[in-house]
């Protein structure tokens, strides 16, 4: 490493060390550095399985009940909004990710188009914005372990929730220091069954909806609560759509990420989009919203019980518990790789992406990962983890989408995309007003919290990395 | 020219053994290091951390091959998935074949099994290049439930190395399973000259058959690699 000395014009942090910028060559199949090889192993099944497997944990099993509840029926449209600006932000960063196929993802483009100082707000805000969302889905979690024991016939009551989701935060975290198997393979896995067992329940529920099998359901009133509250509950569950940037992050683990990318980004989006737009008509025809609301973040587990009997309840609590654990699990490894990327460029320190000897785990990163959500997990605050995890999360797609336009305003000579947005410049500058204005629609407490990270990650650069340049360097 | 690819764990301290780079100084080498890193780590992570010490084992290693008199080229490689990584190299290489580490001292006789559907000329023909001359002899084994076919095939196949001045055995096993037949005659030699045989459910199952025979045998193993342009 003391070999090659890095780029005179990268700077150094306050501990003097510069961020690793070394040239490399992608491939299809490897990035190759002057010395070493990095094998590229994640298919499209693979990024399809992440980006879906991050997201459906939330839409479908935590939110029906929530959303109905604030917006009845017109939920469906409030996921259909938020539906359309993750596409408006996952073309950007296609686009972005086959122009620099490199691990970090919406950070790495931020710092490269924008500089260290927004480089550094986001790449700290993304790690808190995954440790929010990795709660949220340990909560949500919890909430399902419960159901599961209720149906089971062991009534332990809602208090279980929260200290079962910090067990299995916990169990997750040790696992993923400890752990050397392979578990891609088995989220693959989970994800495949998870989508076979919704599109079960979900064609099953809109034919029963529309009165195909047995007498339609009265529809009740469209949007009972007013027009409003679908842009608050918009804002709400974005959360549901934060997944197709983990893909981002695993970029430069991805075979031919020219094609890949793109479509595993907008393909996973596309698929969960569908699908919770389908579970809020079938949730919402089954009961009426306001019911609907009563029954909390396990809402389906009751719709599937109306639906199917018993064995429906019994599906839908078996894919709550599997979709918001590979959901939380799938969070923790992001930000794992989040804190990677920014220790890289020395904008941390650079132990924190120490590897241990024994199980060649970033146990540090690990560690900075599910600490902090522990920590969240423990306010068992469902709506607030939720949304300061998507404030967080819009800012930094926000950002990619203004990246975007800054890059391509004054194209660089390394700029070489595979994949180009359709309906340049006015889908990067769509999704980047969108992405900003969802963040008023949020509760007050979460807009403080989300500023407040920010604010403090803009004080660390001020301290820590100032003397960082990060801007085009590749 | 005829080249090898040698995969080494590298930083686990795999060593190339003294008898397995002797046997390999007919022709090119590339020592292959990889380091496996599990999926929780970015393969970028570990190089990072380990690509200064990775590098310095690698160049000692491929000193060793030219005291050895061989010559011997490398590639560092850090990933997720070793099957993958070393198919990749070895079709970027070129390479004829390449090895599965076990311990040896200097190689008198190689055991080459001709057993199933493998390409028997592209087998002899490394194993022609490989002795290149040198005072090696070669057991062919063939495992059939056809005596008659097994020991016509073992002499042709017999014919054409000693035609080329190879000293060679045939030996043919009838009734028995390939793999336990190759097991068996494993004593007495000192390194398995084996062709991959094309992916099937069984390999799928139960591993590819090289490894198992890795697993079984002490020596190391060399696999001539299909050619998978001729077989399409």
């Amino acid at each position: 490493m003391s070999r090659d000395p890095p780029p005179a014009d990268a700077g150094t942090n306050v501990e003097g060390d510069a961020p690793q910028i070394e040239p490399t060559v992608e491939t299809d199949e490897a990035t190759i550095t002057d010395d070493a090889e990095l094998e590229r192993t994640l298919g499209l099944s693979g990024g399809l399985a992440i980006g879906i497997g991050t997201m459906i944990g939330a839409g479908i099993f935590v939110f029906p009940g929530l959303a109905a509840g604030r917006a009845g029926p017109a939920a469906a449209v409030s996921f259909t909004i938020g539906a359309v600006i993750a596409l408006l932000v996952a073309l950007p960063a296609s686009e972005l990710a086959t122009a620099m196929p490199k691990s970090g993802g919406g950070y790495y483009f931020v710092s490269r188009g924008l500089g260290t100082l927004a480089g550094t707000v986001i790449g700290l805000s993304l790690w808190f914005g995954l440790v929010f969302a990795s709660a949220f889905y340990l909560v949500g979690f919890g909430y399902y372990a419960v159901d599961t024991l209720a149906e089971v016939g062991v009534a332990v009551g809602d208090g279980l929730a929260v200290p079962l989701a910090l067990a299995v935060g916990a169990g997750f975290t040790l696992l993923n220091v400890t752990g050397t198997e392979n578990a891609a393979k088995l989220q693959n896995g989970v994800v495949a069954l998870l989508l076979s067992i919704l599109a079960f329940f979900l064609g099953y529920g809109t034919l029963d909806a529309l009165g195909v099998l047995g007498a339609p359901s009265a529809p009740e009133q469209f949007t009972p609560f007013g027009v409003a509250p679908i842009l608050t509950t918009a804002a709400l569950v974005f959360t549901s759509y934060l997944g197709f940037a983990q893909v981002a992050t695993v970029a430069g683990e991805m075979k031919d990420p020219g094609r890949n990318l793109p479509l595993a980004m907008v393909g996973s989006v596309l698929v969960v989009g569908v699908m919770y737009v389908l579970t809020i008509f079938v949730a919402t025809s089954a009961f009426g919203s306001a019911r609907l609301s009563t029954f909390g973040e396990t809402a389906m587990v009751e719709v599937g019980r109306e639906l199917l009997g018993p064995a429906g309840a019994l599906a839908i609590v078996f894919g709550g518990l599997l979709a918001t654990m590979s959901s939380a699990n799938a969070s923790i490894l992001g930000t794992s790789r989040a804190i990677y990327a920014v220790s890289k460029d020395a904008l941390l320190p650079r132990w924190a992406s120490r590897i241990n000897l024994r199980y060649g785990t970033p146990h540090v990163a690990l560690g900075l990962a599910g600490g902090p959500t522990l920590g969240l997990v423990a306010t068992g605050r469902v709506e607030v983890l939720a949304e300061v995890a998507s404030f967080l999360h819009l800012v930094l797609y926000g950002l990619i989408c203004v990246a975007l336009v800054v890059i391509r305003r004054d194209e660089p000579e390394w700029y070489d995309p595979d994949f180009r947005v359709p309906g340049y410049p006015v889908t990067p500058v769509v999704g980047a007003v969108a992405s900003f204005a969802l963040i008023g629609f949020m509760q007050r407490l979460s807009q403080v919290i989300g500023v407040a990270i920010m604010v403090a990650s803009a004080g660390w650069y001020l301290y820590y990395a100032r003397g960082v340049k990060l801007k085009g360097v590749l | 020219m005829t080249r090898v690819l040698v995969p080494t764990a590298i930083l686990e301290g795999e060593s190339v053994p003294f008898g397995l780079m002797d046997l390999l100084g007919t022709v090119d080498v590339t020592v292959l290091g990889y380091h496996v890193v599990p999926e929780q780590t970015p393969p970028d992570q570990a190089r990072m951390q380990y690509e200064e010490r990775a590098v310095e084992a690698l160049e000692d290693v491929a000193e060793e091959f030219h005291a050895a008199g061989g010559d011997a080229d490398h590639r560092l490689v850090f990933t997720p998935d070793r099957a993958k990584t070393v198919q990749r190299v070895a079709e970027e290489t070129g390479a004829d074949a390449y090895t599965i580490r076990g311990t040896t001292g200097s190689v008198e006789r190689l055991l080459v099994p001709l057993s199933g559907d493998v390409a028997v000329e592209r087998v002899l023909s490394f194993v022609t290049d490989l002795i290149g001359g040198r005072d090696i002899g070669v057991t062919l084994l063939l495992a059939t439930d056809d005596e008659s076919d097994g020991r016509d095939r073992l002499t042709a196949a017999a014919d054409r190395l000693a035609a080329r001045g190879v000293d060679v055995r045939t030996e043919l096993a009838v009734d028995d399973d390939p793999v336990a037949a190759l097991v068996a005659a494993v004593p007495d030699h000192d390194a398995v000259v084996m062709g991959e045989r094309a992916p099937s459910v069984r390999s799928f199952l139960f591993g590819e058959e090289a490894e198992r025979v890795a697993a079984e045998t002490v020596g190391p193993v060399l696999v001539v690699r299909r050619d998978e342009a001729a077989e399409e």
